[in-house]
């Protein structure tokens, strides 16, 4: 560094004090001071509106959001690390938005498809202003262009447009400005003892001569996101996340894939997982995807089913969640299942459910879903959206609907997407509970009542995807990994292979018959069109009186012709 | 069950001739050699050729390994304040296996059908460089590369019975096993500060207040190729590259955006200029924006251009590439590819021209990879060995105007059969025939002078009062601040390239009165193709080395828009040659509507 170069630093840091100063006495209170970011942001986001709210198309709101983020992976592969990265990165995205809150740029129009994806940029991590501001200025130019040339689209096709009854609700709601200067977190990561761990945690798999592949990642995240809009709100908030992931890949005789997962979810770094425990999760992995690879087929199959509460979580979260994401109800490609449905009863009486990111853990165990503000500046709230199985209201974004005009801080996205309405911590809650063991007996009654030789027990799915367009059939697919015969004759249960679930929606809610007492957590990332979002699922086991399945579709690729080059006898190699 | 019983009746067929290829055995690994990467790639290589089999099919008669163990350091900087710094390190591998013998095999086949297989035949592979991970990861991938091979041979047989006549051509040539391990090299970084380098040397730009946007990248990189197959070869060699690239971005008056950029490659991080080096190139790339800024439109025009210096070898590149390749391309069930592959400008323009004249007499054209520098400067192109492991070798491809020879991989051409090491790749990209330093040579150049004056006077004899010269054309790869406004830029040239739609970057009106010189911006060049060299009235006695990285991504390399890459996956590339004068080119100017300018003015650069 040169001389002068220093000295230039040193008096931009100076700027920054007084800067800071000046905000800390606006905002009042025992805020945090500024963050050099954030005065970037604010003079740029007055700059640039001063202006451009007198433009021709004029913007009537700038929002601008940066993402600083500390990102570390570890991962091992087959008793070897893969990767071993740490970076750090800020983010840029700027929205200008042009017309009104009754219709603006983007505005969806029924001929395209929206872009959900969010145009943005990679900006300076040093905390220089003029330099971060000139970025900001090229980029809030950029948007408000785009957005210009995308109104006169919406404009010119808005007079052919037929009208739906949600085509009426605004394009935006108005909210009100919030401010809120939290700490900066900053994460330190020693790589070197997750190199470690890694390297023996996929050792461990490669034991079993079953496993083809398996994989461990270890990630941390520290971000700091930084949100300015016009309508006065100011935003420092931060987030930290810990996890470990563990994949494992087999194949069964005839080809089937096979594979187990389970991951590990921390806020704080010494509640990391002890070796010990994640080693017996190992252990019961490998056990599973041996037992599975030997495990016979299903038979097509309708009767009577118990999810264990991750399962139910799982399901709750891709049958009725994604449906109640309040952006669906707009979009007349939508299926729409529950549009019309506020008011009615859509789950048995007994069943309540709330989408609650304001809650950090349930019995001490952390809840992935949880967040201050969602990704437009809106604070998060607890959502009721089931009461006594009457459906009450949706998860919403900025995107109103005629019915719900404002956002209940559900609008999330990966960053470089496009915020929507989606899940956060979705919990659903029962008044109609009976022990575990009980709710196991009531399955076999069931059973036998219904004169079949066995019910399913289903103990773990994985997030499949669901079909919530109108053009896909009106049915849900979960993929349940993990699925046992549990016979009447008081046989042993039986692992069965290869099931796939098969329904509709509301059928499969409405006939669940009872609940466990013990509610379980399901941690994990959901993938949809604004990108992955951290979640999590809460649910009790549920007893279904009817559940119909069918076989899985089968891969053509069959195991590998010659045996793992560590378990082969006839091998030659020399090191191992 | 059809497949399979077409399988078969092949293997049974395919017997008698694949013969010789079960006597191949590999190279063995020296007990001693302590790289247990080449003990783990040579046991399962060998498990592989002697006992992976389906039944009642043949076995592979080429199983071939790559492995590219990378370091890279990069680091961006705006302004004097760093965007992004990375240390990452890395392993990949590429399993080909093929089944049939030299004259018919698996390979040279695209179709949209297929072996969909869970892990596929490349990937990650541990980076700890131990034994046991590497030969998992080598294992699942030949079983799937073994059984990829056995669909793609049966659905290239069915293909092949209708056609009326198949194509005669070899699929592959024989070639010489190699076996040659180098040390291995340990990256050196220096004990250089990468990050406050690029803050500094970016920092000579905030005296360009006119900019927008700047990126100064600083790409290191080491890496060890391994290329194993079961002819024998065994190669091991470790190299470096290190790279500047920067991107400047401005708006001009009238709301038309432009660009610039600056590249310099060193062949090791110790070799990089020091950052008030490159402060001064990035000043006078921004001076030169400036102007550029300032300047007026150009006008629509045909007639003479004079490609001074850097300019010509950036229009060879793209000019060249798709026509010096001999390989043939590989048959397709989908007339969607071979159309991909004619807009992309894939379509060679000296096929079947061998022994015509295609350059002016006097003029040559050669391939050398062996050369490690060219009057003191470095040809980034320069290897012994290809990334088939075939020996590097000079090819003469034109010598005195008439197209004598083409570049070759080890896939066979209509008109050549064996490899003369070519086949290149990046980051275990399909290898492809591409140029490494190529050299345009000519004897009767003119000295500067005295092609300026031939210059003019064309101009003066075709009847205008101001001609074009040419000294840079846009590698937008490098010059475009963002991923998707090069993603932008390849869609709106994408179908030009084909029919010769080139990108000048630093363009002058030279007035035939008086020799005076006027920079010009916003035109692009129309219909300048490769034939438009065959006549060409003057060339100049000066030799210009031009740097470059040929982009193997989305199948760009060998077609015109290979030529646009950058040090982040580019193939190191040079191309030697003279500044050209060419008739009758012609320049577009600027037809469109230009974007409204910012309504706010930009911040301050400095506080």
């Amino acid at each position: 560094m040169t001389p002068t170069h220093r000295a230039k630093l040193f008096f931009r840091s100076i700027a920054i004090v007084v800067a800071s100063a000046g905000s800390l006495a606006a905002a009042g209170a025992a805020q945090a001071p500024t963050p050099p970011v954030l005065v970037a942001m604010k003079e740029e986001l007055d700059r640039s509106m001063a202006a451009m709210s007198n433009g021709d198309p004029a913007a009537y709101f700038i929002s601008s959001t940066v993402a600083d983020r500390q990102y570390s992976e570890v991962s091992g592969s087959n008793g070897a690390l893969l990767t071993s990265t740490e970076t750090r990165a800020r983010w840029l995205e700027v929205q200008t938005r042009v017309g009104t809150y009754q219709l603006d740029d983007t505005h969806k129009l029924a001929d395209r498809q929206p872009s959900w994806t969010s145009p943005g940029t990679s900006i300076v991590v040093d905390d220089d202003i003029p330099v971060l501001r000139r970025e900001i200025w090229r980029e809030t130019n950029r948007q408000f262009r785009a957005a210009g040339e995308a109104l006169i689209k919406v404009k010119t096709s808005q007079q052919v447009q037929v009208q739906t009854a949600e085509g009426n609700a605004p394009d935006f709601s108005r909210e009100k400005p919030h401010v809120s200067i939290g700490p900066r977190v900053e994460i330190k990561v020693d790589r070197k003892p997750w190199e470690e761990k890694v390297r023996a945690y996929t050792a461990a798999f490669s034991k079993s001569p079953e496993v083809l592949n398996s994989i461990a990642t270890f990630t941390a995240l520290g971000m700091n996101q930084y949100q300015v809009n016009t309508e006065g709100t100011q935003l420092a908030f931060s987030q930290i996340h810990y996890r470990l992931e563990l994949y494992v890949q087999s194949k069964a005789p005839d080809g089937m894939d096979i594979n187990r997962y389970a991951n590990f979810d921390w806020l704080n770094p010494k509640d990391a997982p002890d070796d010990k425990v994640v080693f017996a999760r190992i252990q019961v992995m490998t056990a599973e995807t041996e037992a599975l690879d030997k495990a016979p087929l299903v038979d097509p199959y309708a009767g009577p089913a118990l999810l264990t509460g991750r399962a139910a979580a799982v399901f709750f979260h891709e049958v009725f969640g994604h449906r109640a994401e309040g952006f669906r109800q707009k979009d007349i490609n939508e299926g729409q299942t529950f549009t019309s449905k506020i008011g009615e009863q859509i789950l048995p009486e007994f069943i309540s459910i709330k989408d609650d990111p304001t809650q950090p853990a349930l019995d001490k165990q952390m809840l992935l879903g949880n967040y201050a503000f969602d990704d437009e500046g809106v604070p998060a709230e607890n959502v009721q959206l089931v009461d006594h199985g009457v459906l009450k209201t949706f998860l919403m974004s900025r995107s109103p609907l005629v019915s719900i005009p404002q956002s209940n801080g559900h609008g999330r996205r990966q960053l470089g997407f496009v915020p929507v309405a989606r899940q956060g911590n979705l919990i659903v809650s029962s008044s109609k509970s009976v022990t575990n063991d009980q709710l196991r007996q009531q399955l076999i009654e069931m059973v036998k009542a219904q004169g079949k030789p066995f019910g399913l027990l289903i103990d773990d799915i994985a997030g499949g995807f669901t079909f919530t367009g109108r053009q896909q059939p009106q049915a849900f697919q979960v993929l349940p990994l993990v699925v046992y015969k549990v016979y009447a004759d008081g046989r042993p249960d039986q692992l069965v292979r290869g099931v796939d679930i098969v329904g509709t929606p509301l059928v499969s809610l409405t006939k669940i018959v009872a609940t466990g007492d013990t509610p379980d957590i399901f941690n994990g990332y959901c993938g949809a069109e604004s990108g992955s979002v951290p979640v999590s699922a809460v649910a009790p086991a549920i007893l279904i009186s009817e559940m119909e399945v069918q076989k899985k579709e089968t891969s053509t690729d069959k195991p590998p012709i010659l045996p793992a080059p560590a378990h082969d006898s006839e091998d030659k190699g020399q090191r191992q | 069950m059809r497949t399979f019983s077409a399988v078969a009746l092949l293997a049974a067929f395919l017997l008698i001739v694949a013969l010789p290829a079960a006597t191949f055995a590999q190279a063995p690994v020296p007990p001693t050699e302590t790289d247990q990467t080449l003990h783990a790639m040579h046991d399962e290589m060998e498990r592989s050729r002697t006992r992976l089999q389906l039944p009642g099919v043949d076995k592979p008669f080429y199983v071939e390994y790559r492995l590219l163990d990378i370091d890279v350091r990069s680091v961006t900087s705006s302004f004097g304040a760093l965007i992004a710094s990375n240390d990452t390190r890395n392993r990949f591998m590429s399993v080909d296996v093929r089944v049939g013998d030299y004259h018919l095999d698996s390979s040279n086949f695209v179709s949209e059908d297929g072996f969909q297989g869970f892990l596929g035949t490349t990937g990650e592979v541990g980076i700890d460089r131990d034994y046991n991970s590497l030969r998992q990861d080598l294992w699942l991938s030949t079983d799937q590369a073994y059984k990829q091979a056995v669909t793609q041979m049966s659905l290239k047989q069915s293909f092949l019975r209708s056609l009326t006549k198949p194509p005669e051509i070899d699929d592959f040539s024989q070639s010489t096993p190699i076996v040659k391990i180098d040390p291995l090299v340990k990256p050196d970084w220096t004990s250089r500060n990468w990050e406050e380098e690029s803050r500094q040397a970016s920092a000579a730009l905030l005296k360009f207040p006119n900019l927008n946007a700047t990126r100064v990248n600083y790409y290191l990189v080491y890496f060890t190729y391994y290329l194993m197959n079961t002819e024998g070869t065994t190669i091991r060699t470790s190299r470096s590259l290190a790279a500047i690239e920067a991107a400047l971005d401005t708006t001009a008056g009238d709301g038309m955006s432009l660009h610039n950029f600056y590249a310099v490659y060193v062949s090791k991080p110790g070799d990089m200029p020091d950052p008030a080096t490159v402060g001064k190139s990035l000043a006078q790339a921004g001076t030169e924006l400036g102007t550029l800024r300032q300047s007026p439109i150009v006008s629509d025009f045909t007639g003479p251009v004079l490609f001074q210096g850097a300019a010509s070898g950036a229009l060879l590149a793209q000019a060249l590439a798709p026509s010096i390749s001999g390989s043939r391309p590989p048959l397709s069930t989908m007339p969607a590819f071979d159309e991909m592959m004619q807009r992309m400008g894939g379509r060679s323009e000296w096929s079947g021209r061998v022994g015509t004249r295609v350059l002016p007499v006097g003029m040559s054209l050669i391939d050398d990879p062996t050369l490690k520098e060219y009057n003191g400067q470095l040809l980034l192109g320069n290897y012994d060995y290809d990334d088939e492991g075939v020996k590097g070798q000079r090819v003469p491809i034109v010598e005195n105007g008439t197209l004598k020879n083409l570049l070759m991989s080890r896939r066979p051409g209509p008109e050549f059969q064996a490899s003369n090491g070519h086949a290149r790749s990046a980051l275990l990209s399909d290898t492809r025939p591409l140029s490494s330093n190529l050299f345009l040579q000519a004897n009767g150049g003119l000295n500067a002078a005295d092609l300026k004056k031939k210059f003019i006077g064309a101009c003066r004899d075709d009847g205008h009062e101001w001609c074009l010269e040419i000294r840079s054309m846009d590698n937008p790869a490098i010059s475009s601040i963002r991923q998707e406004d090069f993603s932008e830029f390849i869609g709106a040239v994408a179908g030009g390239v084909a029919s010769g739609e080139r990108v000048p970057l630093v363009m002058y009106k030279v007035y035939v009165a008086d020799g005076r010189e006027e920079m010009v911006r916003g035109g692009h060049i129309e219909g300048l193709q490769l034939r438009s060299l065959r006549n060409i009235p003057a060339y100049g006695d000066d030799v210009t080395v031009y740097p470059y990285m040929q982009n193997p991504s989305g199948g760009f390399a060998g077609t015109a828009l290979g030529a646009f890459g950058s040090a982040q996956g580019g193939i190191p590339s040079t191309i030697v040659a003279p500044s050209l004068l060419i008739d009758e080119v012609e320049v577009r100017g600027f037809h469109g509507e230009p974007r409204r300018l910012p309504l706010v003015d930009a911040p301050p650069l400095t506080q």
